[in-house]
């Protein structure tokens, strides 16, 4: 029966239409679904990606896909709609084809009852002549749209850029608080009732994290214990999603205690050192910048300042005594590691770093104080114009040199003495030491900038006489 | 009437005219379309391009009566109609209509636009209503009757253009050209040897009823939804007043007055109609509109100064919409 209405449809010029009709009603639905596939496969890899990795859960991911689908067949609703080709369409399309001259659009669009039977009967007679030159298959077929490659690069581009940006995106997400990442991945956990007890212990931890009262020994405890507990907690674990939590937490707690461990180093150094870094543990990481043993940042900046103005008004700078403490982290000065780039050294360019500078001041203000050899290089003598090496910052020598500022010279040997750590400069009653032995000159500098670091440099062996 | 009846004898009616007009093929396949629509026609042309020979040979292949008139400045209504005249029969005197040139089945109105337009709109009534009224009583007309009307381009001086009411009345308005150096030639051989080509008679005594049942048949003939749609929206194109949002605009917005009326609608159907018999069709297609399309609307359209300004004719603009206005 269904052979027959086949054939039916095949000698009759009508079924020809509405066989055309249908087979371009599938290419119009084939064309909007090609058309938004893409972006919808793309959109729904990427819930699946954030799903697997974590940053959703499966409600979420479940939620997104289902809505997408929805989005998605709306829209091939919305597009494909437009698409579906009318009878005259269709008819037209055979008429262009065959040649029928309007034939088809005739006799698929006219009303019979309101022509002359005898005229439609001829017409129909006429119009099946033309069915032999139309095969659908061969004259109609499908051809993938123009708009599919277009839709097909554009969601490939888009999940290349979500796998470039997912990085930016982490490292955002993760620049959170350690106690917040934890807190986080503790909701996560709270969840699944496997994970009950470990969510606990983070959420414990998170909060002793945030308690400045809690000390670091504390702290540095509990995270161990709980990282004892989410491994075993993992090993035991089967399910990947929970696996994938208790990475997520052991990967936060291994980061806090490498924080921790750099935060003691860091600590250590500044009791040696008098640094001013900060822990960046979440009690000392709170802004308030607690002042480092030995001299603060900010002391030494306000003292720094200070200095630069004085140079500016031509004076020389007048070191405090009691803030010498600090040439302790004078580079020249140090524990002999003046020439090696120290990974605990403040960085010459932040505010924190203005201990050169500041040191140049002091050794020069502890040499007017204290005498000995640096005093007799650094004095300007009494009444005499000032010889041309031996200029005040401000003053115009013969040869036109103005604003001439000062520079620390060492000597070779000094140098060398520092480096094998003798003590040999001058100390106060404390055992601090007091001014400077390295003779300053006042050999002229670039145009003066406000922050510029203090420049200390080596002084050849052939000046030595010179200077002296 | 059999349609293969029809284009049979349409195209005896063409091939026996076309035996004394050299060229003109399209101008006397588009009167025969008019004179079986029912319509009337315009031809525009330059002295001595055979319009009159043409409407005369006409005439004669159909077998029907034909009378011509000569448009004067000095020609009154009456001429044209006829008059009530004094007559004595059996000793009694009374008044007799004397019929005008005007009641005939083809009649050439030659040189239409040098007659007064008191006198060119007697003709109006006839066109239009197939009757004329002479004090006070109508007189029907004969059926089948045709109005061919030549116009002459040049020597305007002391004309009457025609109005665009009796325009509006013309089926179609019809460009008689040159002839090409070839028609040239021909015209000369069969018109200057010593025989003369002589048109013999199509249709018989029954032409009449003939007509009539060709004129049934081609207003049967089918014409598909979307085609009447094409045709609508081709004819409200030239409307410069509703062509807002519509993209056709611009030609017919800077140069056109006014558009058509549905007249002219009218007579690209019936003239679509005309020409897919003549082609052996049952049916109308896109290509039949597009070919009448000019004749049925060219004299429909009223330009404006601008367009004169710019030399641009009718059928520049028709071209235009033709080519803007989409086949649905």
């Amino acid at each position: 029966m269904r052979a027959i209405s086949n054939k039916d449809s095949l000698e009759n010029p009508e079924g020809l239409v509405r066989r055309l009709v249908a087979q371009l009603r599938h290419q119009a639905l084939w064309d909007s679904l090609s058309y938004f596939s893409p972006p919808l496969l793309v959109f729904i890899y990427i819930a699946g990606y954030l799903f697997h990795g974590a940053w959703v859960g499966s409600l979420t991911f479940f939620l997104a896909t289902l809505i997408s689908i929805g989005i998605g067949l709306l829209a091939v609703t919305l597009r494909y709609r437009p698409l579906v080709p009318s009878a005259s369409k269709a008819s037209r399309l055979i008429d262009e084809r065959a040649g029928a001259k309007d034939r088809f659009l005739t006799l698929a669009t006219i009303d019979p009852a309101r022509g002359p039977a005898g005229l439609v009967a001829r017409l129909r007679a006429e119009t099946a002549g033309f069915l032999g030159r139309i095969e659908l298959q061969r004259d109609f077929p499908y051809k993938v749209k123009k708009s599919f490659y277009a839709s097909l690069i554009g969601s490939v581009i888009a999940a290349l850029l979500f796998h470039l940006l997912l990085p930016v995106a982490h490292s955002t997400f993760t620049s959170l608080p350690a106690h917040e990442r934890l807190r986080e991945v503790a909701k996560k956990m709270a969840v699944r009732p496997r994970l009950m007890e470990i969510a606990r212990s983070l959420q414990s931890l998170a909060a002793k994290l945030e308690d400045p009262k809690v000390a670091r020994e504390e702290k540095q405890a509990l995270i161990e214990e709980t990282q004892k507990k989410v491994g075993e907690q993992q090993k035991k674990e089967e399910q990947k999603d929970d696996r994938d939590l208790l990475g997520q937490a052991a990967s936060t707690l291994k980061n806090l205690e490498q924080q921790s461990g750099a935060g003691q180093d860091q600590q250590k150094n500044q009791e040696k050192g008098g640094g001013g870094v900060q822990n960046s543990l979440p009690q000392e990481g709170q802004g308030e910048g607690k002042p480092s043993p030995g001299g603060g940042g900010e002391q030494k900046g306000e003292m720094n300042a200070q200095l630069s103005k004085d140079m500016q008004q031509g004076k020389t700078a007048q070191g405090d005594p009691k803030e010498q403490s600090g040439e302790k982290n004078s580079p020249k000065q140090g524990d002999g590691e003046s020439n090696q780039p120290d990974p605990n050294r403040p960085d010459p360019n932040k505010p924190g770093m203005e201990k050169g500078k500041d040191s140049a001041g002091k050794t020069q203000g502890g040499g007017h104080d204290k005498g000995g050899r640096g005093k007799t290089s650094e004095e300007i003598p009494q009444g005499a114009p000032p010889a041309d090496r031996f200029h005040q910052a401000g003053e115009q020598g013969r040869e036109g040199i103005k604003g001439a500022r000062y520079v620390t010279v060492q000597l070779p040997e000094e140098a060398a003495a520092e480096t094998k750590g003798e003590k040999g400069g001058n100390k106060d009653a404390k055992g601090n030491r007091v001014g400077s032995k390295v003779p300053v000159s006042n050999v002229p500098l670039p145009a003066h900038v406000p922050d510029a670091p203090t420049e200390t440099q080596q002084m050849p062996l052939e000046y030595r006489g010179i200077i002296r | 009437m059999d349609p293969e009846k029809f284009q049979e004898l349409f195209h005896r009616l063409e091939s026996e005219v076309s035996k004394v007009i050299v060229g003109h093929d399209d101008v006397i396949r588009k009167v025969l379309i008019a004179f079986f629509a029912g319509g009337h026609v315009l031809l525009e042309g330059v002295p001595g391009l055979g319009k009159t020979l043409l409407v005369k040979s006409l005439s004669q292949v159909i077998g029907m009566s034909f009378k011509r008139i000569q448009f004067t400045p000095d020609l009154m209504p009456s001429d044209i109609v006829g008059t009530q005249v004094l007559a004595e029969s059996d000793g009694r005197r009374e008044f007799q209509f004397k019929k005008g040139p005007i009641f005939a089945h083809v009649v050439l109105a030659d040189e239409i636009n040098r007659a007064t337009p008191k006198t060119q709109s007697a003709v109006l009534e006839a066109m239009e209503e197939k009757q004329v009224t002479v004090f006070g009583e109508s007189y029907p007309l004969e059926s089948p009757f045709m109005v061919l009307a030549t116009q002459n381009p040049i020597e305007l001086e002391g004309t009457y253009p025609l109005p665009e009411a009796q325009l509006d009345r013309f089926f179609f308005k019809l460009l008689v050209a040159p002839p090409s150096p070839a028609e040239l030639k021909e015209i000369l051989q069969r018109t200057t040897g010593a025989e003369s080509a002589d048109v013999s008679r199509v249709l018989s005594a029954d032409g009449a009823e003939l007509i009539g049942g060709m004129k049934q048949l081609l207003r049967q003939v089918l014409i598909a939804p979307p085609i009447e749609d094409y045709v609508v929206r081709l004819v409200h194109a030239t409307q410069p007043s509703s062509s807002n949002g519509n993209p056709t605009a611009s030609p017919v917005k800077q140069y056109l007055r006014f558009g058509s009326s549905p007249r002219g609608a009218q007579s690209v159907i019936l003239g679509a109609k005309g020409n897919a018999l003549a082609e052996g069709r049952v049916h109308v297609s896109y290509e039949d509109v597009e070919k009448v399309v000019y004749p049925a609307l060219r004299h429909r359209i009223i330009l404006n100064f601008q367009a004169e300004a710019e030399n641009v004719n009718a059928d520049q603009i028709l071209g235009e919409l033709v080519k803007q206005v989409a086949r649905s």
